[in-house]
């Protein structure tokens, strides 16, 4: 369907460029862009390049979708070492260190000089580009930037007499158990594929919990891990315990977590904000979303964002450089910010496009839609909750889910399980310092 | 009648190479696809092996045996070993054996066996991706109509938790995507086996499953063992695709096979030295096994008749 879909556009395509004056089709520049991005939300990426090309006549952006964020990060690696990158790539925020030391990018600060755009970079939002920022520049586009939320179907809490979700884990546990008890849902909640980014590390940031020392790795390539010493253990003790229940289900392989939760199965559902797409398109239910719970007790501070950025790969002409910076300045611009955090779910990447959503009233119309803005704004943020940052981060977050697996199977204990896994994550730091040392 | 054979083989390859150069322009493709193809790519692995590298080709350095070491002496490779050698001997006896039954139940069948033999070979023609994933949603404890069957029958089948179960998954979706494979053998060693002497043994009054076990098999011999080999490499290198899709080694690595692990820590996980290192021991271990294969099984393979 979406292969049919995709040729028989390539094919118009093809049609029109032929169609058009062929001194203009020769002007124009082609620049590559690599993405990740399927479904719903990769439809709207595509869209994006193509009001782009719309906008203007000097360049072509082309969209290719190379598979999911590892196909995508592999392959740009292949074409790098074959010298056939591409101009633009979309790398997941955990490959944020593997790009920026990789000697193969152009930081986007410097390009955006070099063909001298003015960009206001402090009215990006703070929460999204201090994640990507290097000794204070802006290394890569801010695309698409999420954060966790919990999800609830309204008709269950209403039913159980709750109202909404509890902003505690310990009140929250007693309302799914009840939910679960009176035979209201199925389960209470789905757990989410990406449990790691919103159970494990955006639950360290809210609860203010150390992940790392060294500023969970901001500060240095020397980091160490910590998670097995704050309250990660108990928290994954109280996972293990749900899902023994049935309080929580696993979708598991062949079938999603975000189905359990549209399908009315389960109660509530933490995932990215970016789910809206899909949500509000596929939900036959009374769906509304808010918070991320935080420890009784505790003073909840902000989320940290997941998602990912563009980045400019080394290797290309200055022409097609320029092409890159007005694409980057394109991307960057309020209606197009507005138009993209509208449509997916995505944040919007300035304080302008936020104004600008807000002023025409859209929030009010649709409150989930601002829950992640306000809650990564939320507080002041702390060293526990700026963000992470970790040289083969893929490789540790890996690790750790291996062994929360051996928890969920009853093989380990949550502390040895998290011991195992600072033990294995340390090794990988230590390794990657080893190769990168003096280069950060 | 043995002896005359490797004398007439050697006076067969003077006779029509007396000019050696034409022997060798004729070997040139296949030497240049080889070196391609196997050489250079195993060359580098090797090479990659005793490597600490970033990714992008940018630094290296030069780490001796530390891939090596390092694999070994971590518990999650051994544990992969062993969740291999599992996989492996499970995946090839259930192909072989469930292969030979639906084989001479198919020569048994007189009407038609065309369409059984149709229906048996389409799993061959299923991508393994596709096929992972047709096994995964039946068996999903959540959705699967055959995981709520288990639940039914009072079984607590859970493979997205229980290693036990994810194991049996994949062992069963690797096993019916490979005895297609094993059956096109087997169905034609069957078909080769002389008429005269299954009429013989009817005449003596054998009945079909006696006829199968005491003639069939026996002749069969040769075929066993080279199923044998091609289910050991099948279940060693071809199966990444499958484990992916239903497990993803999962949970806490019940399922990950070696070659899953090199896939899993070179492609996604981006550790270029380890997956090498981890490549040239797959290697060896294959290596090992079909020459141990070779030396002890098949002596006792009669290729005569």
């Amino acid at each position: 369907m979406t292969i049919a879909r995709r040729t028989m556009m390539a094919a118009l395509a093809a049609i029109g460029l032929a169609a058009a004056p062929s001194v203009q089709a020769q002007q124009r520049i082609e620049i590559q862009w690599w993405h990740a991005m399927g479904g719903v939300l990769g439809e709207r990426t595509n869209e994006v390049a193509q009001r782009f090309n719309a906008s203007q006549t000097k360049y072509t952006v082309v969209a290719v979708n190379k598979g999911n964020y590892d196909e995508v990060i592999n392959g740009v690696i292949a074409a790098y070492r074959a010298k056939r990158q591409p101009h633009l790539v979309q790398i997941y925020e955990r490959g944020f260190m593997t790009m920026l030391l990789s000697d193969a990018v152009v930081p986007v600060h410097q390009l955006m000089a070099d063909n001298n755009y003015k960009v206001d970079w402090d009215d990006f939002i703070k929460p999204v580009a201090g994640f990507y920022m290097h000794k204070g520049k802006l290394m890569t586009m801010p695309f698409n930037s999420s954060t966790p939320i919990l999800w609830y179907n309204k008709d269950h809490f209403e039913k159980a007499g709750f109202g909404k979700p509890a902003s505690t884990w310990q009140e929250l546990e007693k309302q799914l158990y009840e939910i679960k008890a009176k035979g209201i849902a199925e389960c209470g909640s789905a757990l989410a594929g990406d449990y790691h980014w919103s159970l494990i590390e955006n639950y360290s940031a809210i609860n203010d919990q150390p992940y790392a020392t060294k500023s969970n790795g901001f500060d240095g390539l020397d980091t160490e891990l910590l998670f097995n010493k704050t309250t990660v253990v108990p928290q994954i003790a109280r996972l293990k315990k749900w899902l023994d229940d049935g309080v929580m289900q696993m979708a598991g392989q062949g079938f999603s977590p975000e189905q359990l939760y549209t399908s009315g199965k389960c109660a509530t559902f933490i995932a990215s904000t970016a789910a809206h797409g899909s949500v509000e398109r596929n939900a036959k239910i009374a769906w509304s979303a808010t918070y991320l719970p935080h420890e009784q007790g505790v003073t909840a501070r902000n989320s940290t964002i997941g998602g990912a950025t563009v980045w400019v790969m080394k290797g290309h002409k200055p022409e097609e450089y320029a092409g890159v910076a007005a694409f980057m300045n394109f991307l960057a611009s309020t209606d197009l910010q507005v138009w993209w955090h509208q449509v997916t779910g995505y944040v919007p990447l300035t304080n302008a496009a936020y104004k600008a959503a807000k002023s025409t009233g859209y929030y009010d119309k649709n409150p989930t839609r601002e829950i992640a803005v306000l809650q990564l704004s939320r507080g002041t943020p702390t060293a526990n909750s700026v963000g992470f940052r970790f040289g083969n981060f893929t490789q540790i977050m890996f690790a750790q889910r291996q062994e929360f697996e051996a928890v969920v199977a009853g093989k380990k204990t949550p502390q040895q399980a998290m011991d195992d896994a600072v033990r294995r994550g340390n090794e990988i730091l230590r390794q990657y310092e080893k190769l990168h040392a003096g280069k950060y | 009648m043995a002896k005359a054979a490797p004398a007439r083989e050697s006076g067969l390859k003077r006779a029509h190479f007396r000019e050696p150069r034409t022997a060798y322009l004729l070997l040139l493709p296949q030497l240049l696809i080889l070196a391609l193809f196997f050489f250079i790519p195993a060359i580098r692995a090797l090479a990659q092996a005793f490597l600490l590298a970033d990714p992008f080709g940018a630094r290296s350095q030069f780490v001796w045996f530390d891939n090596f070491t390092a694999l070994l002496s971590s518990p999650e490779y051994q544990s992969s070993i062993w969740v291999t050698v599992v996989f492996t001997i499970a995946q090839s006896a259930i192909t072989l054996f469930v292969a030979v039954v639906l084989a001479f139940a198919t020569d048994r069948v007189v009407r038609g066996r065309g369409t059984y033999r149709g229906i048996l070979l389409l799993p061959y023609a299923i991508a393994p991706v596709i096929a992972g994933i047709l096994w995964a949603f039946l068996f999903n404890p959540a959705v699967g109509p055959l995981a709520h069957l288990l639940h039914a029958l009072g079984i607590p089948w859970d493979p997205n938790r229980n290693g036990d179960h994810a194991m049996i998954l994949v062992i069963a979706a690797a096993s019916w995507k490979h005895i297609c494979y094993d059956y096109i053998f087997l169905l034609a060693g069957i078909l080769a086996v002389p008429q005269s002497l299954i009429e013989a043994a009817a005449v003596d009054g054998a009945g079909p499953i006696l006829r199968f076990v005491r003639i069939v098999i026996p002749l069969l011999g040769p075929t066993f063992f080279f199923l044998m080999v091609m289910n050991f490499v099948y279940g060693l290198f071809d199966t990444f695709a499958i484990v992916d899709a239903v497990t993803r080694g999962g949970p806490a690595g019940a399922t990950n096979i070696l070659v899953y692990k090199v896939y899993q820590d070179g492609f996604i996980n981006l550790d270029l030295g380890s997956s090498a290192a981890q490549s040239v021991m797959l290697m060896a271990f294959a290596l090992v096994l079909t020459v141990l294969q070779f030396r002890y099984i098949e002596r006792s393979v009669n290729y005569d008749v």
